[in-house]
């Protein structure tokens, strides 16, 4: 019975009641959309940052991360095959790429800039989908003497898929070398600083450049970003166990940008998430208060013919939490159903800051986010009516009974 | 009548108005037996809604004892004075004090919830008072579908529903017609007749006054005359 007075004492003042509720589902919506939308920037960056760059593991030699080296590749891993075979056996891995980043001076003829460069297996790159191709074609196994350029860089030494710069660098005994490159294509990852000096060579390029056999590290590739810490876990235990030379991290050591920005987003969505269960609160709260103010005879009467006064507070905090229920159901409706409108509209945003690429406004469902939107308004709604039902509970009934 | 339902010794009550203490009630000594009509009368400000809230056991008094059924309830905690006014006090208002959110058989059923009586003999109660006041066919009506004294016949059902000792009743035909008023008082005065249930009114209604079988008139706070009917309680007493 008193599950039924408070819900049909809900729809007694409609204007009122839907006003709160329109409170309550914005709340809850507004949470959803902005926390779908912050989930799948957080998802993209994540996936972005391990593919283009870091792989979900790197492999080291031992001391490569704790020494500062002299020369190119004094810590770079000699004979990976072994290596490469066992991680690749576990199910969970993908592929494993071998890499060397390299710096030097590239040049037309003309003009000399600073590289930044990578050499990669071309046919494991293609398939971490690293750049975005935008002349030309991509790196291809069996070639060594070609390059792709980053977009900038492409622009400031006015090259196009077909000519040819030279690279010059030191090699690992420390003395200089350079090499002709035929640019097959250029690039772009959407970092405009990177892209003004990135240039990418295949494996077997740099290593003739740097006159070596080493690779710098060994990159993991997984299926699931979500077995990263397993799997590191588990080749620990077989680099222990087989004796190889070799430590590790994950994508999350090396991605610094990444928890930056996931720092600074859950501290834009705690602070509006404050600002909507402050709304909320005093929102439901007022309610309440009113309700309890236009029926203070009919609290003075239930008392009268023998309710308890924590019957009294019970039915006040029931009202708030069915209006918080109510509102989150419609909350839920509400922000899946826009979040959805959202990602099938192909809204495209402006590039962020330091990008040169737009991207398109998408929001995540997870189920942690609709449930924590729910359970903000359900929560809310429940603890804005404590003092308020605690106050119709502690009427005089005399005083309630005579109330006009 | 010879037992008593309700015992007033010396009681006395007083409200704050800022700093200054009004008496309201001053030495009262009273004792109403069972199966009573009895009506308290007086002017405005006499103290008939005091006393009537504490007969209710709805306020306490400043002094002096009160005893219901024979048990002294000055010192009972507030959720054991709601106890006995779930079980053994009904409540008639004179603006009726129906919930608005629920149908009238509802509203009769509410109190024998708070008692923890069972669904089936709720139903068989719930209709019996609704047919006893004359709505069955209103059962599934909220207040707001019926008339004034179809809301007070509600009223009447809800606070007989229990099956009190006592029924307060403050001005329960202020806010009907004369016609309608007289009927409530009719459909009271059956009641009174057939259960045995005391009854006690605080009000202004001549009509009823004339038919208390015991008008006490208060005035400043004291009992000023009490006077008893005896034709009137003959007659009920033959009737029974």
């Amino acid at each position: 019975m008193l599950a039924k007075i408070a819900f049909r004492n809900i729809f007694r003042n409609r204007r009122r009641t839907l006003i709160t509720l329109l409170v309550l589902v914005m709340g809850a919506a507004g949470m959803i959309l902005f926390g779908g939308y912050k989930e799948m920037n957080f998802w993209g960056l994540r996936e972005t940052t391990i593919r283009n760059r870091l792989g979900h593991l790197q492999l080291y030699r031992k001391g490569y991360l704790s020494t500062d080296s002299q020369k190119p590749l004094e810590y770079g891993l000699d004979d990976v095959a072994q290596i490469r075979a066992a991680v690749e056996k576990d199910p969970r891995v993908a592929m494993t790429a071998a890499q060397i980043t390299f710096m030097g001076l590239v040049s037309n003829g003309e003009k000399s800039e600073t590289f930044l460069g990578t050499a990669v297996e071309p046919a494991k790159d293609r398939q971490m989908r690293s750049q975005r191709l935008e002349t030309g074609r991509e790196l291809t196994n069996g070639e060594m003497d070609t390059m792709m350029v980053g977009r900038g860089l492409a622009r400031s030494m006015n090259v196009k898929p077909g000519d040819y710069l030279t690279l010059m660098t030191t090699t690992v005994t420390g003395s200089l070398n350079a090499m002709d490159f035929r640019v097959v294509g250029t690039f772009m990852t959407g970092v405009k600083e990177y892209d003004d000096r990135a240039i990418k060579v295949p494996l077997s390029g740099a290593n003739y450049l740097l006159n070596t056999k080493k690779i710098e590290k060994l990159l993991v590739m997984l299926k699931q970003t979500e077995d990263t810490d397993a799997v590191m876990a588990d080749l620990k235990v077989l680099a222990v166990s087989r004796n190889w030379p070799i430590e590790m991290r994950t994508w999350s050591d090396l991605a610094g940008f990444y928890h930056q920005v996931v720092l600074i987003f859950n501290g834009i969505f705690g602070f509006i998430g404050t600002i909507v269960f402050v709304i909320v609160v005093l929102s439901v709260a007022n309610t309440i208060m009113m309700n309890i103010f236009e029926r203070t005879r009919e609290i003075g009467t239930l008392m009268a013919i023998g309710t308890k006064r924590k019957r009294i507070w019970a039915l006040f905090l029931l009202e708030g939490a069915m209006i918080g229920l109510i509102g989150g159901v419609l909350g839920l409706l509400f922000g899946a159903v826009f979040g959805q409108i959202i990602n099938y509209a192909n809204i495209q945003l402006p590039p962020p800051p330091g990008y040169t690429a737009g991207y398109q406004l998408r929001i995540l469902m997870r189920p942690s986010i609709l449930a924590s939107s729910f359970a903000l308004s359900l929560v809310t709604a429940t603890l804005s009516s404590i003092y308020p039902a605690f106050k119709a509970s502690r009427l005089n009934i005399v005083d309630a009974l005579g109330h006009i | 009548m010879t037992n008593s339902v309700i015992a007033l010794r010396g009681v006395r009550k007083c409200y704050r108005l800022g700093k200054v203490e009004v008496p309201a009630l001053s030495g009262i000594d009273l004792e109403i037996q069972g199966g009573e009509f009895g009506a308290l009368a007086g002017p405005s400000g006499s103290g008939k809604t005091t006393l009537l809230n504490l007969v209710g056991c709805l306020d306490k008094p400043t002094a002096g004892h009160i005893l219901l059924d024979g048990a002294d309830i000055t010192e009972t905690s507030l959720d054991r004075l709601a106890d006995i006014r779930a079980s053994k006090i009904g409540f008639i208002f004179q603006t009726f004090n129906l919930l608005p959110v629920l149908t009238a058989f509802e509203n009769v059923e509410y109190p024998l919830l708070l008692s923890g009586v069972s669904r089936k003999e709720r139903q068989e109660r719930v209709h019996e008072w609704l047919y006893h006041v004359g709505l069955t066919g209103q059962a599934t009506q909220r207040p707001d579908q019926l008339s004034g004294g179809q809301r007070q016949r509600v009223a009447i059902a809800r606070a007989m529903v229990t099956r009190p000792v006592l029924v307060l009743a403050d001005e329960p035909t202020a806010n009907l017609d004369s016609e309608t008023a007289a009927q409530i008082l009719d459909l009271l005065s059956s009641i009174n007749g057939e259960t045995g249930v005391t009854f006690l009114f605080a009000t202004h209604d001549p009509a009823i006054i004339a038919r208390a079988h015991r008008r006490i008139r208060l005035r400043d706070g004291r009992i000023a005359a009490d006077e008893r009917n005896h034709q009137l309680i003959e007659g009920v007493l033959n009737a029974r």
